[in-house]
């Protein structure tokens, strides 16, 4: 490994160490937000040499932004956030992998994204996004590092770390109201110094030192220098789970289960398996299965009573549109274990070139 | 003496970071009944921490003098 002198200063420090510098560049950070929180946090990461970092904003930036927001130029008005951030990185230091999402956080894109990194940082400015990322956090098993500000106030802490208490522990009520710095107002420096805290806590959970914010939040007055730690407990009336964040979310319950057709290649001789051809008696090629039935999409309704509804089912069409059709309508007779066949029959020709096939 | 601490858009509402109320064997709810009246904080919402530590609002704990109540809105800035 080549750490070269880049890193020196922090791995003579017997808290990181050549170990430490290794655990940082194979870590991977989601920052959400790319504003003034986002901004601090995102080139201390990448200077000490965070492998991989996301940053999600689909803002660009103004003029307002730069009072605060130290890292874009005057040049960078009108430009995407995530798209300057990442330039700018580019040069601070070429061996993080930046990943600019132009996205706007929500219900649908969080679970995918928030899979591929092992730290989310809440970088946010309203109250109710700061749930979505503890649910998705939940969901996704991730820890969350919290930090807002009020004014000359502010606070951090690190959520769901290694099964601990929520931001629903905290902050119960999800109807309240909090103003955001475009109202209330916001100094650089109060931003800065909370948002250099919450990057703290990233780096002393990849290098598992010191003791993470977890049950505590610290609030931060910069005015007076004082700042204060209060512990809070799991509460575990508020689980968020994969059903419940669905449901709350609203993404599309219908998702059709869908199994490619190379999965299926070695499923053929299975006997716990029934595969459904919905086609019609006609149509070709026709594919030897050892457990097979064929019930035509259209008659399919009406003879249910000739599956069983527990049965692991893979159904498969001429090119894998009515097959879906029929995933759907079996899920609504409550059929628990179906899947449609990507592609069907034709795929499955291809694959299996000539065998098992009748033209 | 009972400190009261507050903060963020609390602190507004009370136009003090902090003060001392006197009253012996208060509980947590009427206090928190008691400041309610007096600075109708209405829509806001804050955790309450009893010397250093979160507590449910409806508990029911009777405060001692030497006790520090904090009231912690939520932060949305950043």
């Amino acid at each position: 490994m080549n750490t070269s002198s880049r890193y020196n200063r922090q791995v003579i420090l017997s808290e990181i160490g050549e170990n430490g510098q290794y655990k940082l560049l194979k870590s991977k950070v989601l920052i959400i937000g790319a504003g003034g929180l986002g901004t601090a946090i995102l080139p201390y990461l990448a200077a000490a040499g965070v492998g991989e970092i996301g940053i999600v904003d689909d803002d660009v930036v103004e003029l307002s932004n730069l009072q605060r927001q130290v890292i874009y130029k005057s040049s960078s008005v009108a430009k995407y956030k995530v798209d300057e951030a990442k330039a700018m990185i580019a040069e601070l230091n070429p061996d993080v992998k930046v990943n600019a999402v132009a996205e706007k956080l929500s219900g649908k894109n969080a679970i995918a994204l928030f899979e591929k990194y092992d730290i989310i940082v809440d970088a946010t400015d309203n109250l109710q996004i700061k749930y979505l990322i503890n649910d998705a956090c939940q969901v996704t098993n991730k820890p969350m590092v919290y930090g807002s500000i009020f004014r000359f106030q502010g606070q951090v802490s690190v959520f769901n770390y290694q099964n601990g208490p929520t931001y629903r522990c905290l902050y119960p009520d999800e109807n309240s109201s909090s103003v955001n710095c475009t109202d209330a107002g916001v100094i650089g420096i109060s931003v800065g110094i909370i948002g250099l805290l919450q990057a703290n806590e990233v780096i002393k959970m990849i290098l598992e030192t010191g003791e993470i914010l977890s049950g505590k939040i610290l609030v931060y007055n910069i005015l007076n220098n004082e700042q204060q730690k209060y512990d809070f407990e799991k509460n575990s009336s508020f689980l968020i789970d994969k059903i419940v964040f669905e449901k709350k979310y609203k993404i599309v319950e219908n998702i059709v289960n869908e199994i490619d057709a190379e999965a299926v290649l070695n499923e053929m001789d299975s006997e716990e398996i029934l595969f459904l051809d919905v086609r019609n008696e006609n149509e070709r090629p026709k594919i030897n299965f050892k457990n097979k039935i064929q019930i035509p999409l259209m008659n399919l309704e009406n003879e249910l009573e000739k599956l069983n509804s527990t049965q692991t089912i893979y159904v498969y069409c001429q090119s894998g549109i009515r097959s879906k059709m029929a995933v759907e309508l079996l899920q609504k007779h409550q059929f628990k274990n179906i899947k449609s066949i990507v592609g069907g029959a034709l795929a499955l020709k291809e694959l299996l070139k000539g065998e098992r096939i009748k033209i | 003496m009972i400190e009261v601490k507050y903060f963020g858009a609390v602190a507004e509402k009370t136009q003090c970071s902090f003060e001392n109320v006197v009253s012996s064997n208060i509980s947590l709810q009427d206090l928190l009944q008691d400041l309610e009246e007096k600075y109708r904080f209405e829509s806001l919402s804050f955790s309450v921490a009893v010397n250093q530590k979160i507590v449910s609002k409806a508990t029911n704990y009777t405060l001692k003098t030497s006790d520090i109540v904090a009231l912690l809105p939520p932060f949305a800035g950043g």
